[in-house]
């Protein structure tokens, strides 16, 4: 996504799928993961006509709703857009002019999908050719179509390829920044945007700056403290720019140089501590290497309000430690949903027992480890403090310093505001009224200046960049292969004093760009580019002649630095189709040092022929009680009571060609050599070349009843065998996220 | 509106239930029942078979002219004057006829301890309590939460995730559906129909 336009966020909102004509989802199941969003959906259908389109290789909750269904085999979701966009060209529904003033690299994908013709589709996805002409038929018809997608699309090999075909696929539509259109992302948990926003990845400091040294020395600067000090925390400098572990595969770093394992480059040295806050590592893929990193480390470290599994699955019995963590209602200040708009919320309890706020755990390991005046340091820097005042002046600061996604406006003061007058907002349109007026609910970055009301629509040009509008973001240079990148002429958003295409600006091309002249004082305390403007001067002078400051450019089809330009079809590593695997094998080469570990791609999938020892598909997902490593929700006995035990979705045909009784034990076993003895539950939502289990269960390992680890009075009502002792292995060739959607088993009565 | 004027009624719109168990949870929360008690159940119907599935979500449903009350042999139910039925668990002596009676399967027996153990039968109350003292602790205590009283939706119908689950006066119902029903196809609106012809933007 961000690949593609600038942005890798939903570019609309959940209220706005109401103004949708049609909705076509590909691997979410909104309807069980986010049931109170779930109800702009069945709103578009009841009052828009909505067609309902899932895509999705089980009949889903969500499915149950649908107008059209199409059962596609996992990790063949590349070949069904392209079959999609076969027909769609081959039909001239696309929209030509959108494409040729906003798109770059169409032709190739032209030309791909042109391969892709529906009896090819039929044979690698299972959706016959009619059911995909009928569902094309429908969704290029009805326009503007939204495109809904989650785990289920970004959980594989080739997740990159997956969501950088579906933005394609609305692009070629023309259903980018039109309301009831977009890429709308459903967000797994509460703040999952606010904690990419804010860094929590392995590859970026805050806002998406990346690692470069002018993004260290701009967080320096801003943060108050000398460049040289924070290099110094550093084993040497070359280390700052360097990607870390990431959450799908931090435990190789603690099992890298063992034999077997995939090699580290971690500066010569393995992980010796984790400290977690708040994240359910058992819920990640390769549960037994987690345990077995676990059991490795000479520190563990849990702050979480509930006793994080990692304590449980561990043998390891000294050096951990379990910090009672305080809940969301024990704390205030803001989470960012999944359209991009800030909530501020109030305390509604002190914190309980020994409990203490995230903030408060970190700031007293601040103290202790040393660095608590230049940790708290930036909170002081906009007003000139001697005290800071959590939360409020930790908001001004992120809207102080974060420009790159329009943090400028997200002041404190602001978005009190919204939160206090929730009720003057259409939950449509997200547009306020009375005092609220000009303003979108949760004021959805960018959001340029404190003044500026927020950009509910991604890449609008039919609205002002001060109502909110924009083109694409000028991000990957003026021109390739001597094609110009900036937008077409006329296709710039409503209102601006330049129509055409126009680079992001910074202090060397604003004056041109804009038409404007600067003052001397302006000049003296413009920043060097709109990123790092902390004068706000481009951002100010950008809404006055309704220019986006980042400039507005095409979106793009083709990602020359990726090992595949346009997105192809790859089996997953583990595939049931042999025959298919030949044909469309996996990233010949590994990936040496993908975030400092070596993974494997081609090599492991034509090692050996998966599909003949383990000729079933294995899909994970969510139930509706339960959420994440389901540890807070196992413990309620009510939500407990409608799932007690884990179990496995199995359609009847299969199970009895097993032996395998509705409601008896059956054992799935994984390429890992893993295996895991659960409840066989007969249902028709999966076909019989596949099982479904859900991945919140854990406390027992491959048949070791853990119980007897938890703390006294802690077990939850329900403990069961993780999904994810099963799952296998295999990972995004650019993100590193696990290929869970997709696996392959092996079954049997137990 | 005055209680002899309305009459309480459920509805459970099935082309927006979903099965997310939001109701039944709520309520088992909020009247503290014990697990194995469900007043209120989400029956899903021909789960995962395309074209057939769905899902509805159902409890007492508090009948005009109640079967359980009918067949009760100590009389122990009574119906309120806007058509909430309810018993008192303290004349109860849990025969279970009432259950026999029922469509709905709605009245509830304890389960703990051997033998099937009746014991006073438990049912929805529409979140209204019971014949004891309103909002008293000994109220509490046997029927859970008097939401009626303090002028709330019932806990279930408020928790909906997508508002399939509608409750309270007839009339009202009658009137958030006919809304339902009459808006289908006519598309978003903002503003009220006809405000933009007639007042501008």
């Amino acid at each position: 996504m961000a690949n593609t336009w600038g942005y890798g966020a939903m570019t609309n909102s959940l209220g706005d799928i109401q103004n949708s004509k049609a909705i076509i989802i590909f691997g979410a199941n909104p309807a069980v993961n986010h049931p109170v969003g779930f109800q702009h959906f069945l709103k578009a259908k009841e009052r828009n006509n909505s067609q309902l389109i899932v895509i999705d290789p089980r009949f889903t909750k969500t499915a149950a709703k649908a107008d059209f269904y199409a059962r596609i085999r996992p990790g063949t979701d590349v070949p069904f857009m392209y079959g999609m966009l076969n027909i769609i060209f081959k039909n001239g529904w696309e929209d030509k002019k959108y494409i040729d003033d906003r798109v770059y690299g169409m032709d190739e994908i032209k030309k791909e999908a042109a391969k892709w013709t529906p009896e090819k589709v039929a044979d690698v996805t299972g959706v016959s050719a009619e059911q995909l002409m009928q569902i094309t038929k429908v969704y290029a018809k009805s326009t503007p179509g939204t495109l809904i997608w989650a785990m289920g699309l970004t959980q594989h090999s080739v997740g990159t390829s997956n969501t950088r075909l579906a933005p394609i696929l609305q692009l070629s539509l023309g259903n980018m920044g039109v309301e009831g259109g977009g890429t709308n992302i459903l967000r797994g948990h509460d703040n999952v945007q606010g904690a990419t926003d804010m860094g929590c990845l392995a590859d970026t400091l805050p806002g998406y700056y990346g690692l470069s040294s002018g993004s260290w020395k701009y967080f320096a600067k801003s943060w108050g403290v000398d460049y040289e000090w924070l290099a110094g925390r550093f084993k040497s400098k070359d280390w700052m720019s360097k990607k870390g572990f990431s959450l799908a595969r931090w435990y190789a770093g603690v099992l890298g140089g063992k034999p077997g394992e995939d090699k580290i480059h971690n500066a010569g040295t393995n992980l010796k501590a984790l400290f977690v806050m708040g994240n359910g590592i058992t819920s990640i893929a390769q549960q037994a290497k987690v345990k077995e990193a676990l059991d490795n480390l000479e520190l563990i470290v849990l702050a979480d309000p509930f006793v994080n599994e990692a304590a449980i699955l561990t043998d390891k019995k000294d050096d951990i430690f379990l910090l009672p963590a305080a809940t969301q209602f024990e704390t205030s200040g803001t989470v960012v949903a999944t359209n991009r708009t800030a909530q501020w919320r109030y305390q509604v309890v002190e914190p309980m027992y020994e409990s203490k706020p995230d903030q408060d755990i970190m700031f007293e390991f601040a103290k202790r480890l040393g660095f608590y005046k230049e940790y708290t340091k930036a909170m002081l820097m906009r007003d000139n403090k001697t005290e800071f005042k959590w939360p409020e002046d930790a908001t001004n600061e992120i809207a102080r310093i974060i420009k790159t996604i329009g943090l400028t406006g997200w002041t404190a003061d602001r978005l009190k505001k919204h939160t206090d007058n929730w009720h003057m907002f259409d939950e449509v349109s997200l547009r306020g009224s009375g005092p609220m007026k000009d303003e979108y609910y949760g004021l959805p970055w960018p959001c340029w200046t404190e003044t500026h009301g927020g950009s509910t629509v991604l890449y609008d040009i039919n609205r002002s960049v001060k109502e909110g509008g924009m083109g694409f973001r000028n991000r990957f240079g003026m021109e390739h292969n001597g094609t110009d990148l900036l937008a077409g002429k006329s296709s710039a958003p409503k209102g601006s004093s330049n129509p055409n295409g126009y680079p992001e600006i910074n202090a060397k091309n604003i004056e041109a760009v804009l038409g404007i002249t600067l003052t001397a004082d302006e000049k003296a305390k413009i920043g060097k580019n709109w990123k790092v403007d902390t004068s706000n001067i481009i951002a100010e002078k950008c809404m006055k002649a309704g220019i986006a400051p980042y400039g507005n450019a095409r979106a793009r089809a083709i990602v020359w630095t990726f090992p595949d330009q346009i997105p192809m079809h790859r089996e997953p590593l583990h595939s049931p189709r042999t025959d298919l695997v030949k044909k469309y094998p996996s990233f010949e080469k590994d990936k040496e040092n993908h975030f400092r570990v070596d993974t494997k791609y081609g090599t492991l999938q034509s090692s050996k022929d998966w599909a003949k020892e383990f000729p079933i598909n294995l899909v994970t997902a969510r139930l509706v009680n339960l959420n994440g490593a389901g540890m807070e929700n196992r413990a309620s006995k009510y939500l407990a009571a409608l799932t007690p035990e884990m179990f496995c979705d199995i359609h009847p045909d299969l199970a009895n060609n097993h032996g395998i009784r509705n409601g008896g034990m059956m054992t799935i076993h994984s390429p890992e050599g893993t295996h895991i003895t659960v409840k066989a539950k007969f249902s028709f939502s999966v076909s019989p070349d596949r099982i479904f289990i859900p991945f919140h269960f854990a406390g027992v390992f491959q048949g070791r009843d853990l119980k007897s680890h938890y703390p006294d009075g802690t077990a939850p009502y329900a403990t069961g065998e993780s999904a994810n002792t099963v799952t296998n292995y295999g990972y995004d060739i650019i993100t590193q996220i696990p290929e869970t959607k997709g696996g392959l088993c092996r079954i049997e009565k137990a | 509106m005055s209680s002899e004027m309305s009459r309480m009624k459920f509805y459970c719109d099935d082309d927006r239930c979903i099965e997310c168990d939001g109701c039944s949870v709520a309520c088992a929360e909020a009247h503290e029942l014990p697990v194995g008690i469900s007043r209120r159940k989400v029956v899903t119907l021909h789960e995962g078979i395309e074209g057939k599935e769905f899902s509805t979500s159902v409890a007492c449903m508090h009948c005009t002219d109640a079967p359980c009350e009918q067949v009760c042999p100590v009389d122990c139910f009574y119906i309120r004057e806007d058509g909430i039925v309810l018993h008192d668990k303290e004349v109860c002596i849990g025969c279970g006829y009432c259950l026999y009676a029922c469509p709905f399967g709605a009245p509830q027996f304890p389960r703990d301890g051997a033998f099937g153990t009746k014991g006073a039968m438990d049912k929805c109350t529409m979140c209204a309590g019971g014949p004891l003292e309103t909002n008293s602790v000994h109220e509490r205590e046997l029927y859970g939460q008097n939401r009626i009283a303090e002028g709330k939706v019932p806990v279930c119908a408020s928790m909906c995730s997508t508002k399939a689950l509608l409750v309270g006066d007839s009339e009202n119902i009658a009137t958030v559906y006919r809304a339902r029903v009459a808006s289908k196809g006519k598309g978003v609106q903002t503003a009220p129909f006809g405000w933009s012809k007639a007042y501008g933007q």
